[in-house]
């Protein structure tokens, strides 16, 4: 089956940010029965792992030829395996990443509680995804990129204005400093990942998931036992009593996290870590029913309904979904066929059309043609000025042509 | 691809196995699409298949020899 590309990214990332919500809504119901973050990261870890592999095992079953991860999940998955050196490296960044971020997080969620307000600030990740892109993804940001970025900031800081509290600056510290870096880290090298070739294939969302996670447990529990030792606590042996006591939660989350994890990877692997950032961050539309929910059942405070507040927060999420769509409306993406005069050395040519901003793929081709390149711009003129003045001026070049994409279908 | 042809013609290369991306683009060219295949037999079935679509007056294969990607 074939789907526009544009839909299925879509139907990736929203779907992770409606699992989110939910996961974030039994947090707090599991924030309530624990009150330490080492414990409640911890725990939640140690079923992580387990459900991961459970699940991966599961989804290695082989039927009709195919594996069932293969049939439901990602394509590009053939079963459960083990690490490959080249991926050691990244995954201990995100590993390292993904601890940084829960433990901060649960930290978070003990001060506010309220999900509707810790989630939006964590959506400020986005600002330091761009900047990072700009650096390493030989990408500058264009006005647009700037400009839906700032609003999306602006919807995530008025979005998360709370119903029932206030916000806290020993909790904006831990937003910047912990939570976002620790993001980074862990959304970076998963991408780097997802783009990486295993076996001559293309790196799978679900061992990148089951791998992670069970880095980002080692960590945690690394950090805690560090904690353990010069706080003299015990968070470590409290986590594996909280794992039994909270059974049924915790499986859940397991569950939740794995699934929600494994689309957003299969998103990343699809559209730029910044983009996929922007639709993932509507998880804070989602998460007001599930906070309004939480709030009836009496986990967390009762929701003010001050008519002011709530229309600061409903105009935070529409300027989030603004800045969100225009992200992702304003990509022009186009196949550049090239015919080179004879001479000139293929891969030296191939190194100089890689090193083109904006360039993403370079194939070198049989046929009629010598390449045929991908690239992709915010707008035509940046396309003219940075993409195509720069093939023109490499040498050996014969004739070029641009074909721009109109619409897009994929393989799923 | 002869006009007014492109939107059928499309719905029948969707259900055509091995093909992995189709882009329609503006340019000399209407349709780009990507094709992985185990051997170069199976790649004849693929160019047979696209050939046989109603609307599409020419193609043209370029087998990729190596490529550097995102």
């Amino acid at each position: 089956m074939k789907i526009r590309k544009k839909y299925l990214f879509y139907a990736l990332a929203f779907t992770s940010s409606i699992i989110a919500a939910l996961l974030s809504g039994i947090d707090v119901i599991l924030e309530n029965y624990l009150k330490n973050p080492w414990v409640l990261g911890l725990s939640i870890f140690y079923f992580g792992v387990l459900m991961s592999f459970i699940f991966s095992l599961i989804l290695s079953i082989p039927y009709k030829g195919k594996s069932l991860g293969a049939r439901t999940i990602d394509p590009t998955f053939s079963r459960i395996r083990l690490l490959r050196k080249e991926e050691l490296k990244y995954h201990l960044l995100a590993g390292a990443g993904n601890a940084i971020l829960t433990v901060g997080y649960f930290a978070l969620l003990i001060i506010i509680k309220d999900p509707s307000v810790v989630l939006p600030f964590s959506q400020l990740v986005i600002l330091y995804l761009i900047t990072i892109e700009s650096v390493t993804e030989k990408n500058t940001p264009t006005l647009v990129e700037v400009q839906s970025s700032i609003i999306v900031t602006f919807g995530a800081i008025l979005g998360s204005i709370s119903l029932s509290g206030t916000i806290s600056l020993e909790a904006l510290a831990i937003v910047f400093l912990i939570i976002n870096p620790g993001w980074v880290l862990l959304s970076i090298n998963q991408r780097k990942l997802k783009m990486m070739k295993v076996d001559k294939k293309p790196n799978d969302a679900i061992n990148i998931r089951l791998w992670n996670v069970t880095f980002a447990c080692l960590f945690t529990a690394i950090f805690a036992l560090t904690f353990d030792y010069y706080n003299g606590t015990n968070n470590f042996i409290n986590a594996i009593y909280a794992s039994i006591n909270q059974f049924g939660w915790l499986i859940l989350v397991g569950i939740g996290t794995f699934f929600s994890f494994v689309f957003y990877i299969r998103a990343l692997g699809i559209g730029k870590a910044s983009v996929t950032q922007a639709v993932k961050s509507s998880v804070i539309i989602f998460t007001i029913p599930v906070s309004i929910a939480l709030a009836y059942f009496g986990f967390i405070d009762p929701i003010t309904a001050d008519p002011i507040l709530i229309l600061i927060k409903v105009m935070g999420i529409i300027l989030m979904i603004l800045g969100i769509v225009s992200f992702a409306l304003t990509l022009i993406k186009a196949y550049i066929f090239i015919k080179m005069k004879p001479g000139y050395p293929i891969e030296e040519t191939m190194q100089k059309l890689w090193g083109i901003h904006g360039v993403n793929r370079v194939t070198a081709v049989a046929g009629e043609y010598d390449f045929i390149i991908k690239v992709r711009t915010r707008t035509l003129v940046k396309g003219y000025e940075r993409i195509l003045q720069k093939i023109e001026s490499i040498e050996g070049i014969k004739e070029y042509k641009w074909q721009s994409v109109l619409k897009e279908w994929e393989d799923i | 691809m002869r006009p007014g042809d492109s939107n059928r013609a499309i719905n029948e290369m969707r259900k055509i196995e091995n093909i992995r991306k189709i882009s329609v683009v503006t340019g000399e060219y209407d349709i780009v699409i990507r094709v992985e295949v185990k051997t170069l037999d199976k790649l004849l079935d693929v160019t047979d298949k696209i050939q046989m679509i109603k609307g599409v007056n020419k193609t043209t294969t370029q087998v990729i020899e190596k490529e550097i990607a995102l």
